[in-house]
């Protein structure tokens, strides 16, 4: 499917829920064949448009997996129209040498909609991430509430993270925020840890699946998120 | 050789990258002992605790501590953990997503697989687990809470009594683990460290204040000050500190 738009209309009052597989052989992924509550689309990186009707609701969740290359990873969302609600989630592992461009565009054309995003991702080795977040909240979107957040941890020192969180704001009475942070593994968490016994490297696995644990909280308790959590654990181990 | 010598701290000197703050301190802990140290802020009481658990943030410039007849100063954090040596923060830290229960099984099994022990069957994990908690009165459901996120100043002081039970080291190094609790807290914590107290083990348990000592009764005192450990003697020193503050002791 690779390079393959993925277009839609979310009609009036329907849901959706989409987990995207970008990495190499995704399809033969055990998580991509036992999900239940997601229809899971493993692909290349590719373009997708949305356009989510009023009471729409779309779950959308990209998972980069190590080894992707050169993957450009775009969202075109619109809020078209009221009470619709889009949450866009995606978390990117690139150890390597990847060069991942992720875009969202994100419009609130039409007022009361919710959106929602968090993107979380670790990078290491000569691993080169972008992330343009843009919001665009028009000036009869009023009542809008739009939140957006980009964290990535890097591992080496020649890794690079740049992030760009945009807000265009045009109409009144909206809530919206966004915030964008590029750290490293934080040493006191590391020391606690070993200091318990746990050694190093199993000490940094742990900060890894702890930071990217915000982003599969948002996703409901069940049989998927443990799949989903236990495949991102599994890379960790085998690629980080 | 002296059977009963735990640590042995001799003319211990470290310094944070731009800070000189160990000038030189000596101490010898023994089996059943338990050590106080107080002193005035910016002493040097908790680098001494971090220098001991091995955190790396600290050079040592000089001076020689062995554990247990081991040169401890060689050992990574997770090896003194082995050997059987206990940190209890003064501000633990948060580790969301990962669960209490994941995390002390992490660390008890990590330490049967240095000591080339089998993993504990969830069977008896759980019911080491269950004891402990009833120890320090933590709630079962604190098992599935994430590590310290959201917890009371005295749930985790707690939770660090919880986890020093459960990995039962032969030292445990408390750095204030008084500082930010109620009374009941602090008698919790203090019931939990005089339950673990045996024969066989000692505690270094530091502090500022006199009211942990209203619980834990020391066998022995000391001041550090600037560096350095200015005074040691009985319980007594700490009526004479909490009378005439640190000023009167040189």
């Amino acid at each position: 499917m690779t390079g393959k738009d993925e277009n839609g209309i979310l009609r009036s009052g329907t849901r959706d829920k989409v987990l995207y597989v970008i990495g190499e052989e995704t399809e033969n992924l055990p998580f991509v064949k036992t999900a239940e509550g997601f229809r899971v689309i493993a692909a290349g990186g590719a373009g997708r448009h949305i356009v989510l009707e009023g009471n729409a609701e779309a779950e959308i969740m990209a998972l980069v997996l190590p080894g992707t290359g050169e993957t450009n990873l775009d969202f075109n969302v619109e809020m078209a129209g009221a009470g619709a609600v889009c949450r866009l989630f995606g978390i990117y592992l690139c150890p390597e040498n990847e060069r991942l461009r992720i875009n969202v565009n994100l419009t609130h054309s039409q007022g009361q909609c919710s959106s929602y995003q968090s993107f979380r991702g670790i990078v290491g080795g000569t691993a080169r991430v972008e992330f343009n977040g843009r919001i665009v909240v028009c000036q009869d979107a009023c009542k809008t509430e739009a939140y957006q957040e980009n964290q990535s941890l890097l591992l080496s020192d020649e890794a690079r993270v740049d992030t760009s969180p945009q807000l265009e704001i045009y109409a009144d009475d909206v809530k919206c925020s966004h915030g964008a942070a590029v750290g490293r593994l934080d040493e006191n968490e590391q020391f606690y840890m070993r200091s318990r016994g746990i050694p190093e490297r199993e000490a940094k696995v742990l900060q890894m699946i702890s930071f990217l644990s915000p982003v599969l909280d948002f996703l409901p308790e069940g049989r998927d998120r443990d799949a989903l959590a236990g495949m991102v654990e599994q890379t960790i181990r085998n690629r980080f | 050789m002296d059977n009963d010598i735990l640590l042995k701290i001799e003319g211990l000197e470290a310094r944070t990258e731009d800070k000189e703050i160990l000038k030189g301190v000596d101490l010898t802990v023994r089996r059943g002992e338990v050590h106080v140290i107080m002193g005035p802020n910016g002493a040097g009481k908790s680098t001494l605790s971090s220098v001991l658990a091995g955190k790396p943030q600290y050079i040592v410039t000089a001076g020689k501590v062995t554990f247990l007849g081991q040169d401890l100063l060689s050992m990574s954090p997770e090896e003194r953990s082995w050997a059987g040596i206990f940190l209890s923060f003064q501000y633990p830290v948060e580790i969301p997503g990962v669960t209490i229960t994941n995390f002390i099984k992490t660390a008890v099994n990590s330490r049967r697989e240095a000591r080339g022990e089998a993993p504990l069957s969830a069977g008896a994990f759980l019911k080491l687990m269950k004891e402990k908690m009833e120890l320090v009165q933590m709630k079962q459901e604190f098992a599935r809470r994430e590590v310290n996120v959201g917890f009371s100043g005295g749930e985790k002081k707690r939770n660090e009594i919880f986890q020093m039970a459960m990995l039962d080291p032969v030292l445990s190094i408390l750095d204030e683990t008084d500082s930010g609790l109620d009374v009941d807290a602090l008698r919790i914590v203090a019931q939990g460290v005089n339950t673990l107290k045996t024969p066989e083990k000692a505690a270094i348990v530091i502090t500022h204040y006199q009211r942990l000592l209203d619980y834990i009764v020391p066998d022995i005192v000391h001041v550090l000050k600037d560096g350095r450990i200015v005074r040691t003697a009985g319980k007594e020193l700490v009526a004479q500190i909490e009378e005439q503050g640190y000023d009167s002791i040189n």
